[in-house]
C-alpha cells in the first residue's frame, strides 16, 4: 500500500502519466479506466517507453510544469501558514502538496478534451462533410471492405491484385474511420479506376454512417466474431451493424464470407459469398499449405487458374479466390491476377513466418479475435514440427463474453495438440486455462509473468524443428 | 521463488580466458537457466585477481563491456565461500553488519582454462560434496593437458597426430635441443601450442625454423608445458559437441570455414566474428561454421565415434567439444583436443541440432544431479584397525 502511494511521487510520475495516455492512442476514457485500475505507477512501463513525439512531448513539459507550480504554490502557502501571515495555510499547503499526483492525473486530459472540443472535432467534422462530396463526384469503383477481422488484409490483397491492371488507392495501413477516409479523400486525384475504402467497427451505427458519406460501389464483408463488445454488447449488434454496408450497394454487388459462420444469419438474397470452396462461380481444388505460402488451382467450366501466395494457412485461401475472381470479374487478365496473387506477401504480426534459432515463428501478434485464433490453431496442427509450441495473451475488449470465448480459445488450442503452450499471467489465463483442460491438453504449460522477457528472449527457448505460433499482443494498457 | 533450488554460475576467473568466460556465463547460462523458471540463479564472479563476488548486478553484460566492472570491484565487498555440507555463499547484507548467506544446491562452472576448466575448481566442488555441472576433476585435468589428452587417446586405439612436449624449462635451458629433436622427428608446417590453454590463445603455426623458434618462444609465454605437432594436410577440421553422463549424446559435427593453412586464433575466433581478414560478423566463431559440416556419410559417422570414443576415453561428463582433423585423401580422422567447457556452451549448435538454450542448461543440471547422486550412493568409508595400531 505505502509503497503503491510513494509510486506516484517517483519523478517519473509524470512520464508514467503521458505513456498511459498515449499507449491508449490518447483516448480520454480508456486511460481513465487504466488510471482507476493502476495501484502501483512503478510497474507500468513494461513493454515499451514513451515514444517521445511532439505531442507527448508537450504534455509532458504541460504535466510537469503543472506539477511544479503546485508544488511551489504548497510550500508558498505552508511558509505563510508557519509566519503566520495566511491562516490555514499550512493544512492548505499540506493538501496540495500530497495532491498533486492525483489533480494532475486528471488534469492531463484537459487539453486533449479541450483540443477535441475546439480544434479537432471541428476540423474533422468539416473534412468529413467534404469527403461525402469527394466521393459521390469520383467516378471510379468505391469498394468497401468491413468486417471484424480480415478486413486490412482483405483491403491489401484487393490492392496488390487490381493494381496489376487499374488505377487503385486505398486508405492506407490500418486507418479506417471516418476522419481517415476524409483526409484519404482529400489526396485523390480524380483519376483513380478504384477506390478501397477500410470501415473499422468500433460502435453501434459506425459503418452505417461511414456507408452514408463514402458512397460504395460494393461492399465486400469479411469475418464477423466477437471484437468491440465493450460498446456493441452482442455479436448480432456488431453484425448488424457491419452489415449495414451490403444494404448501402447495388444489389449482386455485396460480398459476405462464407467461412465466418457468425456471417450466416445476416446473409440475405442477392449477396454472393466467398469460401475457401470457391468465390463468384470460380472452385477451388488442389490446395497446398507450406510455411512458405499457399498454392491452389481456381477452376470454373473448362477454364483454369493455377494460383500461389506467400500468404501462409488455409484460412488464406477463401480471400485469395474472392480477390482473384473478383478481380477477372471487373476486367484484368488472368496473367495479371496470377502476378498479383504471386506478389501477396504476409502483412506485418499477420501471420507473418519468420526463422529464429532455426526454429520457424509464425508471428499472427496483430491478430485479436476468436476466429484468428481458430486460424492459428488450425495452421500449428497442419504444419509438422519436432516440438509445437503454441503462445498467447488471450484477447482484448471481450466484454461479458470473456469467459466463454477464452474457454473456446483453450479448446482450440488444445485439438492442435502443441507441445508447449505459453500464456501470459493475466486476466485470461485461468479462463484458457480451463479451456486446455477441456479440450484436454497434455503437454507443457508455461505461464510467463514478464511478457517482454518472454518475447525477447524466445532464441533461447527454441531450436532447430520447432514450430512458434505467437498470437494476439497485449498492450500496457489491458490487464 | 520459494521451494526453487538455487543455482551459482561461476565465472571470470584467473585465467587468460577470462573474459571469455565473462561471455559464456552471462549469454548462454544465466539468462536460459532463468527462463526455466525453475531455479534462482546466483551470479558468482572471480575477478583477474581471484577475488570472489556475489551479486544480481554481475548478470548485466552492460558491467562488464562498459569496464564499469573495475568500479564495482573497488566498491564491492568480496563474497566468500562456507563449506558446511554442501556449500554456502557469504556475503555482507549491507544491513547492521549482518551477512547475507545463500545455500547452493547446484553450482554452474562457466570458467574457462586455469583455475576454472582445469579442474582446479571442480576439486573444490567435489571437496565441498556439491552437485556441480560438466567434467569432473580427472577429466577436466587430462582435456585440459593436451599431451596428456592425446596420451590417452592414443593408449584408447584413437589415432593422432604425431607431436612432441617440452617443458618450458627444457626450452629455456637447452633450446637447441628442442629445436633438433623437432627436425628430427616432425616434419613442417607445425602447431606449437600452450599445452593447457583454450581458446587458441598463444597458438602458432610455423613453417620454418625461425617462426617454430618464435613460436615456441610465444607459447613458453602463456604455460610451463609446450606441445608441437605436425600439421595434417589437405586439412578438415571438425568439432563435436557431446553432452551426457554414461550415455553421451552428440549434437552435430560442426566445420570452421577455414583455409587449410588458416586456423583460428584468439582474434579471429572471438574479434573478428570466426573470418580471416578484414570481414566482421558478430555471431562469433560459429557464425562462420558449416553445420553440420558436409562430409560423405561415412565419414561423418566415424568422425563422430571418434569424439564419442574420446569423450569416454578421457571419463567426460556433463558436456565437452571434442575437435578432430581430417586428412581429406586419406579420410583419416585424428582427435585433436577436448575441451571440457565449450565457449558458449556451443549454445548454436544445440540449436541446430534441436535443442534449445533452455533445454541444453536444464538437461545439464539435470546430469549434474545424476552424477551427484550417484557418487552420493558410493561408499567413502572403510573401517580398518590401522590406528589401533599406534
Amino acid at each position: 500500500m505505502i509503497r503503491e502511494i510513494l509510486s506516484t511521487y517517483r519523478p517519473l510520475y509524470a512520464t508514467v502519466l503521458v505513456y498511459m495516455l498515449q499507449n491508449t492512442e490518447y483516448q480520454t476514457r480508456p486511460y481513465i479506466a487504466w488510471l482507476h485500475r493502476t495501484k502501483d505507477f512503478s510497474t507500468v512501463i513494461k513493454r515499451r517507453t514513451l515514444d517521445e513525439t511532439k505531442v507527448a512531448t508537450m504534455l509532458l513539459m504541460y504535466v510537469k510544469l503543472g506539477m511544479l507550480l503546485q508544488i511551489t504554490f504548497s510550500v508558498a502557502l505552508i511558509y505563510l501558514g508557519i509566519t503566520g501571515s495566511l491562516v490555514g495555510g499550512v493544512a492548505y499547503g499540506i493538501t496540495l502538496l500530497i495532491s498533486y499526483p492525483f489533480v494532475w492525473a486528471y488534469a492531463l486530459v484537459l487539453p486533449l478534451v479541450a483540443g477535441r472540443i475546439f480544434i479537432i472535432g471541428p476540423r474533422n467534422r468539416k473534412a468529413i462533410e467534404e469527403s461525402r462530396a469527394i466521393f459521390a463526384a469520383h467516378p471510379g469503383l468505391r469498394i468497401a471492405v468491413a468486417g471484424s477481422y480480415g478486413k486490412t488484409s482483405m483491403k491489401e490483397l484487393l490492392l496488390t491484385v487490381l493494381s496489376e491492371g487499374r488505377s487503385v488507392a486505398a486508405t492506407p495501413a490500418n486507418r479506417n474511420v471516418s476522419s481517415s477516409h476524409a483526409y484519404f479523400a482529400r489526396k485523390l486525384t480524380g483519376n483513380e479506376d478504384i477506390l478501397i475504402i477500410e470501415y473499422g467497427e468500433g460502435a453501434p451505427g459506425d459503418v452505417a454512417r461511414m456507408a452514408q458519406i463514402t458512397q460504395p460501389t460494393h461492399a465486400v464483408i469479411t469475418g464477423l466474431a466477437p471484437a468491440h463488445l465493450d460498446h456493441y454488447k452482442t455479436l448480432e449488434a456488431a453484425g448488424e451493424d457491419i452489415f449495414s454496408v451490403a444494404s448501402a450497394v447495388p444489389s449482386g454487388q455485396a460480398y459476405v464470407y462464407g467461412d465466418s459462420p457468425a456471417n450466416k444469419p445476416f446473409i440475405k438474397k442477392g449477396y454472393k459469398t466467398y469460401d475457401t470452396d470457391g468465390a463468384l462461380g470460380w472452385k477451388v481444388s488442389k490446395v497446398s499449405v507450406k510455411l512458405e505460402g499457399v498454392s491452389f488451382t481456381l477452376t470454373k467450366g473448362k477454364q483454369s487458374l493455377a494460383l500461389k501466395s506467400g500468404l501462409v494457412g488455409r484460412h488464406q485461401v477463401g480471400f485469395l479466390a474472392f480477390v482473384a475472381a473478383f478481380a477477372l470479374e471487373l476486367g484484368l487478365t488472368k496473367a495479371q491476377v496470377t502476378a498479383g496473387l504471386a506478389k501477396t506477401q504476409p502483412f506485418e504480426h499477420r501471420m507473418q513466418p519468420y526463422q529464429l534459432n532455426g526454429a520457424h515463428v509464425i508471428d499472427d501478434t496483430y491478430n485479436g479475435n476468436l476466429e484468428g485464433i481458430r486460424a492459428g490453431t488450425a495452421l500449428l496442427h497442419d504444419l509438422k514440427a519436432s516440438r509445437k509450441i503454441y503462445v498467447t495473451p488471450g484477447l482484448v475488449d471481450q466484454g461479458n463474453q470473456k469467459e466463454p470465448v477464452h474457454i473456446e480459445v483453450g479448446k482450440l488450442i488444445a485439438a492442435a495438440k502443441p507441445d508447449v503452450v505459453v500464456l501470459m499471467q493475466n486476466s485470461v489465463a485461468g479462463f484458457i486455462q480451463n479451456g486446455l483442460e477441456q479440450g484436454g491438453f497434455k503437454g507443457e504449460l508455461r505461464i510467463e509473468e514478464n511478457p517482454l522477457e518472454f518475447y525477447t528472449n524466445l532464441s533461447h527457448i527454441v531450436a532447430h524443428g520447432d514450430l512458434v505460433v505467437m498470437q494476439n499482443d497485449w498492450t500496457d494498457n489491458y490487464a | 521463488m520459494n521451494g526453487m533450488e538455487t543455482i551459482a554460475v561461476i565465472f571470470g576467473g584467473r585465467s587468460a580466458e577470462h573474459d571469455v568466460s565473462v561471455i559464456t556465463a552471462l549469454a548462454s547460462i544465466i539468462k536460459p537457466l532463468e527462463l526455466t523458471k525453475k531455479y534462482k540463479v546466483e551470479a558468482v564472479y572471480i575477478a583477474k585477481d581471484g577475488t570472489w563476488f556475489w551479486d544480481d548486478r554481475l548478470k548485466d553484460i552492460k558491467l562488464f563491456t562498459s569496464g564499469a566492472i573495475q568500479d564495482f570491484i573497488h566498491k564491492t565487498a568480496p563474497a566468500s565461500v562456507q563449506f558446511d555440507g554442501g556449500m554456502t555463499l557469504i556475503k555482507a547484507s549491507g544491513i547492521a553488519g549482518r551477512k547475507q548467506h545463500r545455500k547452493i544446491n547446484v553450482v554452474f562452472p562457466a570458467m574457462h582454462g586455469t583455475y576454472g576448466e582445469d579442474g582446479a575448481l571442480m576439486g573444490l566442488l567435489d571437496m565441498a560434496g556439491v552437485a556441480y555441472v560438466g567434467c569432473d576433476v580427472a577429466a577436466s585435468a587430462i582435456a585440459m593437458d593436451k599431451t596428456l589428452a592425446k596420451q590417452v587417446a592414443l593408449a584408447n586405439n584413437v589415432p593422432v597426430s604425431k607431436f612432441l612436449t617440452f617443458t618450458k624449462a627444457e626450452l629455456e635451458r637447452e633450446p637447441g635441443t628442442a629445436l633438433k629433436d623437432i627436425a628430427a622427428v616432425l616434419k613442417f608446417p607445425l602447431f606449437v601450442k600452450p599445452a593447457h590453454l583454450g581458446s587458441s590463445i598463444g597458438i602458432s603455426r610455423a613453417t620454418t625454423k625461425t617462426e617454430l623458434r618464435n613460436a615456441l618462444e610465444v607459447a613458453a609465454h602463456y604455460d610451463n608445458k609446450i606441445i608441437v605437432e605436425e600439421a595434417v594436410g589437405n586439412l578438415i577440421e571438425v568439432t563435436l559437441p557431446i553432452i551426457g553422463n554414461d550415455r553421451p549424446q552428440p549434437a552435430l559435427l560442426e566445420q570452421p570455414m577455414t583455409h587449410a593453412e588458416d586456423f583460428f586464433d584468439f582474434e579471429t575466433k572471438y574479434m573478428q566474428g570466426g573470418k580471416k581478414g578484414k570481414g566482421s560478423s558478430a555471431k562469433g566463431a560459429q557464425g562462420y561454421s558449416q553445420i553440420p559440416a558436409k562430409l560423405p556419410k561415412e565419414l561423418y559417422a566415424r568422425a563422430e565415434q571418434v569424439g564419442l570414443d574420446v569423450y569416454r576415453a578421457l571419463g567426460c561428463s556433463g558436456i565437452a567439444r571434442v575437435d578432430m582433423l581430417i586428412d581429406s585423401k586419406t579420410s583419416e580422422v585424428f582427435f585433436n583436443e577436448v575441451n571440457p567447457l565449450p565457449g558458449g556452451l556451443y549454445a548454436h549448435n544445440w540449436a541446430k541440432a534441436g535443442v534449445s538454450s533452455v533445454e541444453l542448461v536444464s538437461r545439464l543440471v539435470g546430469y549434474a544431479k545424476e552424477r551427484h547422486t550417484a557418487r552420493q550412493a558410493l561408499n567413502t568409508s572403510f573401517s580398518t584397525n590401522y590406528l589401533q595400531q599406534f
